[in-house]
């Protein structure tokens, strides 16, 4: 186990290694952001010399190794615009991120795990097909659009919660709303047919010859096993939720991660945007790491492997 | 049995997080509530970004000025219609000679920590941007200033490396004064955070890309405020926006599209003619037949403007025919080209081109300016329809911004250049060799540009860029478009008229 999970550290820690370094080179593509920063009069020398300051002139390996150089201690470096410490600009958005994602998932999980479980139990019924009929509409509806819309029923026409902004239960309720959406989807397919799999093991058969009672029967032995694949399903969402959800903070004006590496990519505020990629990283190899590892604990066939 | 427990308590934890991540987390409600319009509740602005810090002086950013003007004040202001220079915490200014300028500054006016303005704090705020350390983007614009020297409590004088007359645009434009006493004793960087300024809001709350929370100065030297609280509503879609809006969670925002006034009430709509003007820049320094005076000429005639502005911005924006906006003190009437698509093709053919022959690039930029990217589309059908083929290349903002800057441009792009309100800041950055912004290029109007430039007497002034505005015509040096149309969504309980230089001046509003 100790091996294991040495080998999966390491393993996390080359993950965010190799996401610093495609995104440090992928955001010196997109160009110089002197130009952005300077009122469009400056003349050539001083473009020239805040070039200098901000140490664009220099050659790009030589950035590249500077900025791994602080990184690994920890520093990011400050935002262009506005001189703050850029870690601290990001960790300072974290807990709007985290309560939208933790929010939105809980709500996921109460609402599509008994729907899953029900749809396979109940095959082939119009319950199951209304279901899935749904959950498929849910999957392809485009989450600003839908947003939008439920900004414009519950905000602009009824008037009952607020469009936009962050800061009370109220301004929560229609981005959880939003970002759920597409997650209760996604788990209602998954647990129907992961359901659907142990159901017609060999062992729920002899325990239903055996007269265990339905609901023991579908609580204990057919959900506890199909929910295992779950797990890793459940790791991959939340890492992209605690990524920020980059639209629907936009479409909601949420002042979380998303938002702020949106702007900051625009405006080619470098520092943040590592900064912002560096810990998006580290959470979602983290997760997965933690997802793994419980994932060896219910299922010790993968520890041998 | 373990597992089950596991399982148990995972859900547990979960179901726990959720009500530690709403419980407590109710800062303030008060922006939900729809109902606060009237006489005396917040007014609510949405706006589209936030400023990236609170401190003066520092970020060449009409997003970040627009918000702190309510909180700092300028010695020099514009005068919200006319866009002329009307003093604020400047009593008068005067030009000493051509590198001195004294400026007199008004007595008895305090900042919201109760310290007094004095020369101390104007020359406390242009050393702030002259200071390398402090890494201020405004430094570039301010670098010909040599020192501030503070002649008594209420006069300083400004010293210029070289001739500046340009100085009063800049102390306008740029310059808000900050209290030394308050920066020196918190630091840069609370001050950035909790800024304290002489102007007619004090500081609450910053909630970052969320809300910007202000309350009347009670103090304010103009007067109170008629509006107590002020709250700048950080709003970055315009549907979302929109929805605010009629909800009534927001009372005013600005740069409606064209494309959905018809949305909103007419009562609800306020326009104003902005000093910000659209053109069509046509390059002749990069090869190609633009370099030839007569094609520039006929794509001039093949254009027609009036049209774009009717039918692809429903009419909002208000047509230029020269360099210059009328709304610009230097402007003069120069003829224009009008449309007309036979003598483009004769011209081409002086010119020794088929129409058919040509080939254009036109870049241009989505989503800067009203319509910007379908303006482009509809220049390319009408240079299409004598024959003429365009290429249509779309850029993302800082790119556009960036290819021009590097003269990396096709034969054309679209841009906007404002505030436009003088003749020297717009056809200096225009029209010379060393700013890019126009791409056209000509010895003999550039030495006409820099000599104009060097002059203090306002009517040689005048007269020179008079000269510069005709020659820059007969030229062909671009296809003029028009001045943007600014328009603001207002909830008819407010009284606000937009200014030209598009600041929102909460200290201007009213309830009805």
């Amino acid at each position: 186990m100790l091996d294991f999970i040495i080998k999966r550290i390491l393993q996390v820690i080359l993950v965010v290694f190799l996401a610093l370094t495609v995104v440090f080179f992928l955001v010196r593509l997109s160009g110089d952001p002197t130009t952005l920063f300077l009122p469009p009069d400056a003349p050539k020398e001083q473009i020239e010399e805040y070039r200098e300051l901000l140490g664009f002139n220099r050659p790009l390996y030589v950035q590249y190794g500077e900025f791994m150089f602080n990184a690994i201690q920890g520093d990011f470096g400050e935002s262009l615009r506005s001189g703050e410490d850029a870690l601290g600009l990001v960790l300072q958005r974290m807990p709007a991120t985290f309560q939208l994602a933790i929010s939105a998932l809980a709500l996921s999980l109460l609402i599509a795990i008994p729907l899953g479980v029900f749809s396979a139990y109940k095959r082939n019924t119009i319950f199951d097909r209304l279901s899935v009929g749904i959950t498929v509409i849910g999957q392809a509806i485009p989450n600003f659009w839908f947003g939008l819309i439920l900004i414009y029923i519950f905000a602009a026409q009824l008037k009952i919660l607020p469009s936009s902004g962050g800061g009370s239960i109220a301004h929560m309720v229609l981005p959880v709303a939003t970002l759920a959406l597409y997650s209760i989807s996604r788990f209602v397919r998954f647990t129907r047919s992961a359901m659907l799999d142990v159901l017609n093991k060999d062992y729920i058969r002899t325990s239903k010859a055996a007269g265990a009672p339905t609901s023991s029967l579908i609580m204990k032995y057919a959900l506890k096993n199909s929910l295992i694949p779950i797990i890793t399903l459940v790791a991959l969402d939340l890492g992209v939720l605690l990524g920020g959800a980059v639209i629907t903070e936009a479409v909601f004006s949420w002042p979380g991660v998303g938002r702020l590496l949106h702007q900051s990519l625009m405006n080619r505020d470098f520092p943040i945007v590592l900064a912002g990629v560096f810990i998006i990283a580290i959470i979602y190899a983290v997760i997965n790491f933690i997802a793994d590892i419980l994932y060896a604990y219910v299922n010790p066939q993968i520890r041998v492997k | 049995m373990l597992k089950k427990n596991i399982i148990t308590s995972l859900l547990l934890l979960l179901v726990m997080l959720l009500a530690a991540c709403t419980e407590g987390t109710n800062v303030d409600n008060q922006s939900s509530n729809s109902e606060n319009e009237g006489s005396n509740g917040p007014l609510i602005i949405g706006f589209e970004a936030d400023a990236t810090t609170l401190m003066a002086n520092h970020d060449v950013n009409y997003v970040t000025d627009t918000l702190l003007r309510n909180i700092y004040d300028p010695l020099i202001d514009r005068a919200g219609e006319s866009g002329e220079f009307v003093p604020v915490l400047a009593e008068s200014w005067e030009n000493i000679d051509e590198k001195t300028w004294r400026i007199k500054l008004k007595e008895g006016i305090k900042f919201h920590n109760g310290a007094d303005f004095n020369a101390n704090s104007v020359k406390y705020s242009i050393d702030y941007i002259l200071n390398e350390e402090n890494g201020s983007f405004y430094r570039s614009r301010w670098a010909n200033v040599d020192e501030v020297v503070v002649l008594s409590d209420y006069e300083v004088e400004i010293r210029t490396a070289v001739p500046f007359p340009s100085i009063i645009q800049r102390i306008a434009e740029d310059l808000l004064i900050v209290e030394p006493g308050y920066v020196e004793e918190v630091g840069i960087d609370k001050a950035s955070k909790e800024p304290v300024g002489t102007g007619a809001y004090t500081f609450v709350d910053w909630s970052r890309d969320n809300y910007l929370k202000l309350k009347a100065f009670d103090g304010y030297w103009k007067g109170k405020p008629a509006i107590e609280e002020v709250e700048f509503k950080i709003i970055p879609e315009f549907s979302a926006r929109m929805s605010a809006f009629m909800s009534g969670e927001i009372h005013l925002f600005k740069n409606i599209p064209v494309d959905s006034v018809s949305q909103f009430g007419e009562d609800e709509i306020g326009q104003v003619s902005s000093a910000r003007i659209n053109y069509l820049a046509l390059s002749n320094l990069v090869e190609g037949p633009l370099k030839d005076v007569k094609v520039r000429q006929a794509i001039n005639y093949a254009i027609d403007a009036d049209e774009i502005l009717e039918t692809v911005l429903s009419g909002y924006g208000t047509r230029i025919t020269g360099p210059l906006s009328q709304i610009n003190i230097d402007y003069v009437a120069t003829e224009d080209y009008g449309y007309d698509p036979d003598l483009a093709v004769k011209l081409l053919e002086e010119a020794g081109y088929k129409p058919e022959d040509i080939t254009l690039t036109l870049d241009t930029p989505s989503g800067r300016y009203p319509m910007d990217s379908h303006v482009a589309q509809a220049i390319a059908s009408q240079l299409q329809a004598i024959g003429i083929k365009v290429n249509v290349q779309v850029n993302e903002w800082g790119k556009h911004l960036e290819k021009i800057q590097k003269r990396e441009t096709g034969d054309m792009f679209i841009l906007g250049w404002g505030p436009a309100f003088d003749g020297q800041s717009t056809i200096e950055n225009l029209f010379t060799l060393e700013a890019p912004y126009s791409s056209f290029y000509d010895e003999g109007i550039e030495a006409k540009i820099k000599a104009t430039n060097q002059l203090f007497d306002q009517n040689e002034r005048i007269t020179g860029y008079a000269e510069i505005q005709q020659d820059l015509v007969d030229q062909a040096a671009w296809v003029p478009l028009w001045q943007q149309a600014d328009l603001y969504a207002i909830n008819s309980s407010l009284n606000f008229s937009p200014r030209v230089d598009e600041k929102i001046n909460a200290f201007e509003m009213s309830w009805k």
